[in-house]
């Protein structure tokens, strides 16, 4: 009995890419996040939900070291990926953020054509040797990007000149340029039409299978439809991480309830 | 659930508040009239007076565009010049011999005589025909036609600035020469082409002779040497300072330096270049390497402030993306940030350089207000600059040199607003909507 528990807790522990414990964040004086613990598992969506202000980005932002270049900002506690503490004096935050892709929430893609758009991130980190090296990363890119049909005749054309949607698509073609084996969103929808959005929902399903994905989102209707884990962040807590079934339908903490049933928030 | 009545409510809305309303729309209306005048005047009074600068220039400077020339048929005498020795021809006295022609009755043979009816010529009339005699010496034996310029009393009094009405002993030419010119006058040799002296040859004593041409190329020499320097170091700084410099009282100060160096009068970089770079490091007079260096001085603070603020005008959602992708500081700078802020450095840069070609007072102080005759051949010969050169001939006494000062501010002038127009258009042209 005791060895079976010990293989579905190996397994389980296997499935987990980042591991957050007492992970607190100070902008001066203000403290943002409080003693979070968290586990963030692979090949899943979760998704953080939560009022405003109440520290997801933040939190979201610590997964890839993005707080560093504000000056302000302090953050202690363990974050490991993959069993390595990305906090450590030894890991270039630069080289983690090849491995952390993320994606903003106003769609940002370099003012280039969209083929140096996306082939950036592999040119700065040496990934290609040969120009047909590169051209495949651009097209894989651009493919699990679910943008390739549209723009393969004109890769030359600035990456400003697509549709708000399709520059979306566009900056998650060239965060997953790099092979990361996480893939940060904070909130990539909020600033996109429905139909926009719903492409890129099915898009982050299809991710899904190859990353772990994590989602900063302000509608709980989106969390629900693409999330497989939720954590629910109120006032810089994290209050409660569970399968998103389970904190939709039965939440155990009243603050979450009061959220979900739109009584806060 | 308000304690105010239907009635109460109604009438407030419709009656106290729109009159208030109504009445204070008159007061704003009107005051936006006084201001809107106020706004025109300004306009009307800086139009005017940039018509009253610019027409006084014209109207002094016109003058200087044409030159008077005397047409002269010569006979290269082959016993006044030597093939072996083409320089050292008589060629005073072949002039001499073909204006004569027209004064019969005047004897050549006569020192005196021949004087004077030479002083029509310019004193680079011979050095004129020397030099196509020596470009073609079979014109050895030839009658040529040659046009050569007149003397600047000629040249004055041809354009009407020596008023044949004053009485003669207050006049610079007397009657005697008035009628000899007129003489040529009516035999139809005297023309006035465009002055393209005034470009095409270096400074000279002599008003007909003078042109721009030294202090064109000494400044083309000290902005090159100035935008060499001040280019560079003035972008890595503000790069360093934005980018990559801790925020802390040292940076504070370094930028309150900078802002204050902007404001420095620009004699006192002229004085620094005079202890520091002619003193202490040796360098030669005049020259424009050195000008170049003071005005890289002075550029500097414009160059690091325009670049700063460029700099900051790339919106943070570039940086982050860059960052998000894992670039390096460094490289989110070199690659992203600086290609974006390039329109607005290059605007910065060239009205910087436009400023650095007025300043007289920096020049002045370390000898470019040198009388130099010809055009340097790089940056360490000595050389004027063209404000220098302005300053130059205002305080020449020539009367030819009154026209000419005018006419070199309009050339001065207009190079500047043709740099700023550059400028201008560069703006336009790349100013990114975000």
């Amino acid at each position: 009995m005791n060895d079976m528990r010990k293989i579905e807790r190996d397994a389980k522990m296997a499935d987990t890419k980042i591991t957050a414990r007492n992970v607190n964040v100070f902008y001066g004086e203000t403290h943002a996040i409080k003693d979070v613990n968290v586990d963030i598992a692979d090949k899943t969506v979760t998704a953080f939900i939560g009022p405003s202000g109440c520290g997801k980005s933040t939190f979201l932002r610590c997964i890839n070291r993005m707080n560093d270049t504000i000056d302000i900002c302090r953050v202690t506690g363990d974050i490991h990926l993959e069993g390595t503490d990305i906090n450590a004096p030894s890991v270039d935050p630069v080289q983690l953020r090849a491995q952390v892709g993320m994606v903003f929430q106003k769609p940002n893609p370099f003012p280039k054509s969209i083929y140096d758009n996306v082939a950036y991130g592999p040119k700065i980190h040496g990934l290609a040797r040969t120009k047909s090296d590169m051209d495949d990363i651009v097209e894989r890119a651009l493919r699990r990007g679910a943008i390739w049909d549209e723009v393969k005749d004109r890769l030359d054309q600035p990456g400003t000149g697509l549709s708000g949607g399709q520059q979306q698509r566009l900056c998650i073609a060239r965060a997953v340029a790099t092979e990361p084996e996480v893939l940060l969103m904070d909130e990539p929808c909020s600033a996109l039409d429905p139909i926009a959005t719903a492409q890129v929902e099915e898009l982050i399903e299809e991710l899904r299978q190859e990353y772990s994905v994590v989602i900063v989102t302000h509608s709980m209707q989106q969390a629900a439809r693409v999330s497989q884990k939720t954590a629910f962040f109120h006032l810089g807590h994290l209050v409660e991480f569970n399968d998103t079934g389970d904190i939709f339908t039965n939440p155990s903490d009243p603050r979450t309830e009061s959220y979900i049933t739109g009584r806060i928030g | 659930m308000t304690d105010i009545t239907p009635e109460q409510a109604g009438s407030g809305r419709t009656h106290s508040t729109t009159e208030l309303v109504r009445q204070s729309l008159a007061r704003r209306n009107r005051k936006q009239k006084v201001l809107q005048g106020f706004g025109i005047a300004a306009i009307f009074f800086a139009l005017s007076m940039l018509v009253i600068l610019v027409g006084s220039l014209i109207s002094t400077g016109y003058p200087a565009f044409t030159q008077t020339h005397v047409e002269l048929e010569v006979f290269v005498d082959p016993e006044e010049v030597d093939v072996e020795r083409l320089s050292r021809g008589n060629y005073d006295d072949m002039l001499a011999a073909s204006l004569g022609a027209y004064f019969p009755d005047v004897d050549m043979s006569s020192r005196t005589a021949a004087r004077e009816v030479t002083q029509i010529l310019s004193s680079g009339a011979e050095l004129k025909l020397r030099d196509r005699v020596m470009a073609d010496p079979s014109l050895i034996g030839e009658t040529i036609t040659i046009k050569v310029p007149a003397a600047d009393n000629f040249d004055q009094l041809n354009k009407g600035l020596i008023k044949r009405d004053t009485p003669e002993e207050n006049r610079r030419l007397n009657d005697a020469a008035i009628e000899r010119f007129d003489t040529l006058d009516s035999a139809g040799v005297i023309s006035t082409p465009i002055n393209t002296t005034l470009i095409t040859s270096a400074d000279s004593r002599f008003p007909e002779l003078a042109g721009l041409k030294g202090a064109l190329v000494g400044s083309f020499w000290a902005l090159l040497v100035c935008f060499v320097v001040s280019f560079p170091v003035g972008i890595g700084a503000a790069i360093y300072l934005e980018e990559f410099a801790p925020k802390n009282r040292l940076s504070d100060l370094i930028e309150i330096n900078i802002n204050n160096l902007a404001a420095v009068p620009s004699v006192v970089f002229g004085l620094l270049a005079l202890a520091v770079f002619l003193n202490w490091f040796g360098m030669p007079r005049s020259a424009p390497i050195v000008g170049g260096l003071t005005l890289a001085l002075m550029t500097l603070p414009t160059i690091i402030i325009a670049t700063r603020a460029a700099l900051k005008a790339v919106p943070p959602s570039i940086r982050e993306a860059a960052l998000g992708v894992g670039a390096s500081k460094q490289q989110v700078v070199f690659h992203h940030v600086l290609p974006l802020a390039m329109p607005g450095i290059l605007t910065g840069t060239i009205i910087g350089l436009a400023q650095a070609l007025g300043e007289t007072a920096p020049l002045l102080l370390i000898g470019m207000n040198a009388f130099i005759t010809s055009a340097p051949s790089g940056p360490l010969d000595s050389a004027t600059a063209l404000p220098t050169q302005i300053f130059i001939w205002a305080d020449s006494p020539e009367r030819g040199f009154v026209s000419r000062t005018s006419a070199a501010i309009l050339v001065l002038l207009t190079f500047l607003i043709t740099m700023n127009a550059i400028a201008i258009y560069l703006r336009q042209k790349f100013e990114r909507k975000w």
